[in-house]
């Protein structure tokens, strides 16, 4: 092989594509689309952590005495009621008009009857959603209130009492390790989401970049441009300048989204937590003060998946399994692209390639409810699929040497496929033949045939 | 006497079909050798062979008195019969890019490029991409990609397909100009008017043998059958009188350039040429006794129906 020449066509193959007015537009405003669609989830549901006032009206009088100091309704039990930042209650026992209360600057009512301790029901009142985590702390604070009043009514305990006889079975997680120790544990399935969203990336970039070398050797067929090519290469350099050419393209547009993605993820930070945004949507309403976006996201259930990703471990398992997997997958899609006289006849002999890959995605998705599945591991160590598997087991957590162990073999493998491929590909590009398909593929991969 | 390309008892077979049947001919160093045959004769697959595009079933080949690899092969010029460009590149780079897949620094091919783009005036089209020019302009970028490196050994298959009248002499007279100045040539062609004026040597490949060879010159005259064409004042009958026997009269026609009579006539026996001039100058004014010699075309038609010939009397 001679280093040289394949620099020559790796340049040429990363120049043509990234300089390309759609590489630049779609690099640009992916990370763009992508930061556009958090700040959007976030600007929509960030109501979820304003501040509320809420206007509890107990008419049963079940939780609230009069203080005679203050003239005002006060809970029975002060400690149903924990300081929350983003909370605060008012308790009446006959509520104004609507028009009224809201004109005060309450944005929820809570109102129930004398039957609430039977059909445990009420109504929340509001003209705007107070979002589904201030509902539920709402429902948390008021279920405590109607439980304490259900204790005092009802047994002779105190309140004290009673909650030092309450039994709640808490379950920690601990994982035996490999040296008989025993480890944290837990939170599986948000890691198993997490490697599902990288391995379905890596699953987009194979098959999308896949898709662009079989169309670039099918283009250098029909333009005749190969015949002069293979008399200064050697078809094999050709191959690997094309399969690294347009994998650098690829890895060109992973480092420009992650790095634009981060740049786009802080410009907004910093103008979510400066309030700049105040004015799109984002106005604390009355009685609500403003968050920074961390903890908005945080206390949103989408976002705060996000915050649990180990950015880092999970970046560079994929550009290694991108890697190879990459020179397997390419090397694949190269040689149906020799095999083949026009696009449209390529992609219907991609199919069996892709499959393992669809296969593999499909698996992968299973791992959001069920990550350590027995199947992820057998997965891992079969090359046409272990790109993608590998990398839902590196978020919920893979011994390190099973992880180079399948490395290796990935790579071993994509070097044997590269040489194969070669060969066929040899005899493919210069074929004029308008005979193709899977059994000429298989000769010339033999070396036989012209 | 040195050679740039020799082959020995080259054999290729696609399936039960031969292609090549034992093909040798040798290539002098600037020397511009016209390869022709029928289609189907095995010129391109023989290209094919010595640019290491196809593997020989048998035979030898030598580069420069050394044997064939496929490191010398990339010093050669090859301009293939089905060529073509990058679409999606701009001509520039894209002549930048096979320079450099022939071993030239970007600096290096950029300043041959230019002189190369200003001889064939295509200098406005280095930033146009191929999408955007003729197809008249995309050979010439082809040719240019061919020649810049300046290679010792040109294999030009077709070099004038798709090239109009006046850019196809001018690529003749470059090539002519690149042979003059030591580069060998192997030109595979079915243009038979510019293998006359190109070609030093010949070899007439038909179904994959090589069914004549030689230099040009040199087969003209071996197949020179005894056609002579005489420019004469004075009576077409006395003339013909004088022909007697010794040759078949064509035809005589009037010569108004030269206020004569122009004959055109077979002798019978080509080595007594002398006596019937002596016996036509003693019946009329004999101004041009010339030979004429058979063209390559005839030549090339004879060969093939002579090689079909022995085919079908062969058991």
């Amino acid at each position: 092989m001679r280093s040289g020449l394949i620099g020559v066509v790796i340049l040429r193959e990363w120049r043509t594509r990234v300089f390309k007015r759609s590489f630049l537009l779609g690099t640009l405003l992916t990370p763009l689309l992508g930061v556009g669609l958090i700040a959007l989830t976030v600007l929509l549901t960030q109501d979820a952590v304003s501040h509320h006032i809420v206007l509890v009206e107990d008419a049963p009088g079940l939780i609230t005495r009069l203080d005679s100091a203050s003239g005002q309704f006060v809970p029975r039990c002060p400690g149903c009621f924990p300081e929350r930042s983003r909370l605060e209650y008012r308790f009446v026992q006959v509520a104004p008009e609507d028009s009224v209360w809201k004109g005060d600057g309450y944005s929820v009512l809570v109102e129930y009857d004398e039957s609430v301790l039977q059909n445990q029901a009420g109504h929340l009142v509001y003209d705007r959603s107070p979002g589904m985590i201030a509902k539920r702390n709402i429902e948390r604070d008021l279920s405590r209130a109607m439980e304490h009043a259900r204790v005092m009514a009802s047994t002779d305990l105190d309140w004290e009492s009673y909650q030092r006889l309450k039994f709640d079975l808490h379950l920690v997680d601990r994982e035996v390790d490999s040296g008989g120790g025993r480890d944290q544990a837990g939170g599986e399935e948000v890691r198993g989401m997490v490697g599902f969203m990288f391995s379905a990336i890596l699953f987009l970039i194979l098959a999308v970049y896949g898709g662009l070398i079989m169309r670039s050797v099918v283009e250098e067929k029909s333009n005749r441009v190969v015949e002069v090519l293979i008399a200064a290469v050697r078809p094999e350099e050709l191959l690997l300048g094309k399969v690294i050419g347009m994998g650098a393209v690829a890895l060109t547009q992973l480092l420009s989204w992650s790095v634009l993605t981060t740049a786009a993820f802080t410009a907004f930070q910093l103008l979510f937590d400066s309030g700049a945004l105040a004015g799109a949507g984002a106005a604390p309403g009355p009685g609500e003060v403003s968050a920074d976006l961390l903890t908005v996201m945080s206390e949103n259930e989408f976002t705060s998946i996000l915050l649990d990703i180990n950015w880092g471990l999970m970046a560079v398992s994929t550009m290694a399994f991108f890697v190879g997997g990459y020179l397997l997958y390419g090397s694949l899609y190269a040689a149906v692209g020799a095999s083949v006289q026009s696009e449209q006849e390529g992609q219907g002999m991609v199919i069996p390639i892709i499959l393992p890959l669809m296969f593999s995605y499909i698996i992968g998705s299973g791992a959001m409810e069920n990550p350590e599945m027995n199947v992820l591991g057998i997965l891992s160590w079969i090359p046409l699929t272990s790109p993608v598997i590998m990398l839902v087991r590196v978020a919920v957590g893979v011994p390190l040497w099973e992880l180079a162990l399948s490395w290796l073999l990935l790579l071993v493998t994509a070097r044997l496929v590269l040489w194969i491929a070669g060969r066929a590909y040899r005899h493919g590009v210069l074929a004029g033949s308008s005979t193709s398909g899977w059994k000429l593929l298989l000769q010339w991969m033999r070396g036989h045939g012209g | 006497m040195t050679h740039a390309l020799r082959i020995s008892g080259l054999r290729k077979a696609y399936g039960k079909q031969q292609v090549l049947d034992g093909v040798g001919f040798d290539v002098p160093k600037g020397a511009i050798l016209g390869l022709l045959g029928p289609n189907g004769a095995g010129k391109s697959t023989l290209i094919r062979i010595i640019m290491g595009i196809v593997d020989p079933d048998a035979g030898t080949m030598e580069l420069n008195g050394s044997s064939w690899s496929r490191e010398a092969v990339r010093s050669i010029g090859y301009l293939p019969e089905e060529r073509g460009l990058y679409r999606d590149m701009t001509v520039g780079e894209q002549a930048i890019y096979f320079a450099r897949l022939k071993g030239m620094t970007r600096i290096d091919a950029v300043r041959e490029l230019k002189a190369w783009f200003d001889m064939l005036e295509v200098d406005g089209w280095w930033t146009k991409k191929v999408s955007d020019i003729s197809k008249g302009m995309a050979q010439k970028i082809q040719f240019i990609c061919t020649v810049v490196h300046k290679p010792s050994l040109l294999i030009l298959d077709e070099p004038l397909s798709g090239f109009d009248p006046i850019n196809a002499r001018r690529i003749i007279e470059i090539v002519r100009t690149l042979a003059d100045s030591g580069t060998t040539i192997l030109l595979s062609t079915h243009d038979m008017p510019s293998v006359e004026r190109l070609c030093d040597q010949v070899v007439l490949l038909d179904h994959g043998r090589v069914v004549l060879s030689g230099e040009a010159d040199e087969l003209r005259e071996t197949g020179w059958s005894g056609e002579q064409e005489i420019v004469f004042r004075g009576n077409d009958i006395g003339f013909a009188n004088a022909l007697g026997a010794a040759a078949h009269l064509d035809g005589i026609e009037a010569d108004l350039t030269k206020g004569a009579r122009r004959a055109r006539v077979r002798l019978r026996n080509p080595e007594e040429a002398g006596s019937v001039l002596k016996d036509l100058g003693e019946a009329v004014d004999i101004l041009e006794f010339v030979k004429v010699r058979p063209t390559m075309e005839s030549l090339f038609i004879d060969a093939v129906e002579r090689a079909a010939g022995q085919t079908e009397l062969a058991p």
